[in-house]
């Protein structure tokens, strides 16, 4: 009796902590349950991620060594993807692609959300700077996104910073404008007024009561940018625009199998897959996002 | 609204000055030296001070940029480097191809856009609307390129409807020309279809909520009349916006799927101007191509009294 009692009494308070535990385990499973979006997306960019971190491992060889002995084969078994025109393993390529796409994307939502948010910051709040900065924004985004990056590439030498950069200038404007937005209708809300007859400065009224509330929109804004990001970087490098031809980016891929498509479709089609699924899985991501965080909006959008 | 108007038109100064300013500073801060190109490499310093002198490239920012406004404003955009050719005359040359295959994209896409969001709400949440939402999704996630070269592929290679690559102007019969464009129409539409789609739905969600639809289905009008007459009026101004907005997808798209349908229009132009570094023409078509969408959000704006009779200025 006591051998069997004594396991019990000092299970109990043990399966405590592992029950908050998995409870919370089991909140977050049934919210991927509720918003599959999020699930899949999150999956999926996750899995691309993993791809590109781990690429030396994923049974790859060097993207960049060219061989003209074996130009332009088709997928087989040797060659997975088959080759590119310079000889190059399409497959070793896209894998190492994907570096290339998030680095990109990841890199200009975390800039253009940042930078954004502190024009959009200042503009909400500091009222002779309003008028000016909403003209420049205004100015700005009246040239096309694409054309913006475009003039912005011609200027300098291609290199995935000088991408990022562009990219980055081009994204900024819409993010300045939503937050922009955002201040000034919680501007009028009745708790930040309370705040300034409380005598709050205005630092503390931004950083408490302003910042906090535009996080919801600016995490979904920010999955769309990243989204934008990765289609950008793949039409400047399709292009000529973007990055070095020689650093192996699914805009450059395709670019490399333009001449050769009617007859090796393959080197335009693997990378095509691979920047599609991504960026679907960022924009399942930020619409599973904006549905949960705006129930309001989920219903119309 | 005469007053309105002219208020209106009066706003897009500014943003034109700082779009004028934006292209001239590109010119300004690009690298090579105008003066030293045109100077050949025969030229000792003090040559390329004169010619230097002789352009007026040695006069102050501002200075040059006012002179170099003055000029646009006359219709002057400069010479290509490349070419030597006037800009505005390349322009010219470029214009058909690519004003064809927007206006196209444009009725292609509001001709099915507007019905599938309609349709949409009215089923929401059934699989139609499900397949347009996630049809909406997919457009916004696959890439220009990768659309144009998937249909070019099938339509054109595998099944040889239509022709793989080309333009052929208009002067050389409609079908000819028709021909040429439905691949590249359909490509550069799927992302305006996605944009337009989902705010039609996210509109007419709202109207089909409203009295004065349940009043006309209890009177018993006509569903379609209900959804395209009474609905859809009422839902005409966020749409029409987004059309307007989704122009710059537009041009930034036509850029891409010119290149991917060899179609020798202002994209064209643009990336092989990038190619060369010519700066002059990529500082010509981004301003004009900035001018033309900030006209037609303009005109937008003034039509809104026309779309909605409540809307007085």
């Amino acid at each position: 009796m006591t051998a069997q009692s004594t396991p019990a009494t000092v299970a109990a308070p043990a399966t405590e902590p592992v029950k908050a535990e998995l409870s919370r385990a089991a909140r977050f499973r049934r919210y991927l349950r509720r918003h599959p979006s999020v699930a899949v997306g999150g999956g999926l960019l996750i899995l691309m991620a993993l791809i590109g971190i781990f690429a030396p491992l994923l049974w790859t060889t060097d993207p960049t060594a060219i061989s003209p002995s074996r130009r332009t084969r088709v997928p087989s078994e040797l060659y997975w993807f088959g080759t590119d025109m310079l000889g190059r393993d399409v497959y070793s390529r896209v894998i190492y692609g994907a570096r290339v796409s998030l680095l990109v994307g990841f890199s200009v939502a975390v800039l253009a959300s940042v930078i954004g948010l502190a024009i959009g910051l200042f503009a909400g709040f500091i009222r002779w700077a309003d008028g000016i900065i909403m003209r420049i924004i205004d100015g700005m985004m009246s040239i096309p996104p694409i054309l913006l990056a475009i003039a912005l590439m011609a200027l300098t030498r291609g290199s995935i910073q000088n991408v990022i950069i562009a990219i980055t200038v081009a994204e900024i404007p819409r993010v300045a404008r939503l937050v922009r937005g955002v201040v000034l209708s919680l501007r009028e809300q009745p708790y930040v007024e309370a705040a300034v007859a409380n005598g709050a400065r205005v630092p503390r009224i931004i950083f408490r009561h302003i910042l906090p509330n535009t996080f919801a929109p600016m995490s979904v804004q920010a999955t769309y940018i990243c989204a934008s990001a990765m289609i950008v970087e793949a039409i400047l490098s399709f292009i000529g625009a973007g990055v070095p031809p020689a650093t192996p980016s699914w805009g450059n891929i395709m670019a490399e199998g333009r001449a050769l498509w009617q007859v090796r479709p393959h080197i335009i089609l693997f990378p095509a897959v691979f920047l599609s699924i991504t960026v679907l899985a960022v924009n399942l991501l930020g619409d599973g996002l904006r549905d949960s965080l705006d129930p309001r909006l989920a219903k119309t959008l | 609204m005469l007053s309105f108007v002219v208020r209106r038109i009066i706003t897009t100064i500014p943003v034109m000055a700082f779009v004028a300013l934006f292209v001239f500073s590109l010119l300004y801060i690009a690298p090579g030296d105008p003066a030293a190109i045109i100077a050949g490499d025969q030229a000792s310093p003090a040559d390329v001070e004169r010619i230097r002198a002789s352009l007026g490239l040695d006069r102050p920012y501002l200075v040059r940029f006012a002179e170099w406004s003055f000029r646009v404003i006359q219709g002057d955009l400069g010479t290509s480097i490349f070419t030597n050719l006037p800009v505005t005359q390349l322009i010219a040359q470029r214009i058909e191809p690519t004003l064809s295959l927007m206006v196209l994209t444009l009725i292609f896409a509001v001709v099915v856009a507007v019905p599938m969001g309609v349709v949409a709400a009215w089923k929401a949440g059934s699989w139609v609307d499900k397949a347009a939402m996630g049809f909406a999704v997919l457009g916004f996630s696959v890439p220009v390129f990768v659309v144009g070269y998937l249909l070019a592929y099938l339509f054109a290679l595998k099944l040889d409807w239509l022709p793989v690559q080309g333009y052929t102007p208009i002067a050389q019969g409609f079908w000819p020309w028709l021909r040429n464009l439905i691949l590249p129409a359909v490509t550069l539409g799927l992302v305006y279809i996605a944009l337009i789609a989902r705010i039609t739905r996210a509109t007419m969600l709202e109207v089909l909520q409203q009295d004065y639809v349940r009043t006309a289905q209890a009177k018993g009008v006509a569903q379609k009349d209900v959804l395209f007459l009474h609905s859809l009026k009422n839902a005409a101004v966020p749409i029409v916006t987004i059309i307007g907005i989704g122009i710059a997808l537009l041009i930034g798209g036509a850029v891409v799927t010119e290149s991917v349908f060899a179609i020798p229009g202002l994209g064209r132009l643009t990336v092989d101007a990038i190619l060369r570094r010519d700066y002059p023409v990529i500082q010509g078509v981004v301003l004009m191509f900035s001018l033309v969408y900030v006209l037609v959000n303009l005109l937008i704006d003034l039509t809104y009294t026309l779309v909605d009779p409540r809307i007085r200025y």
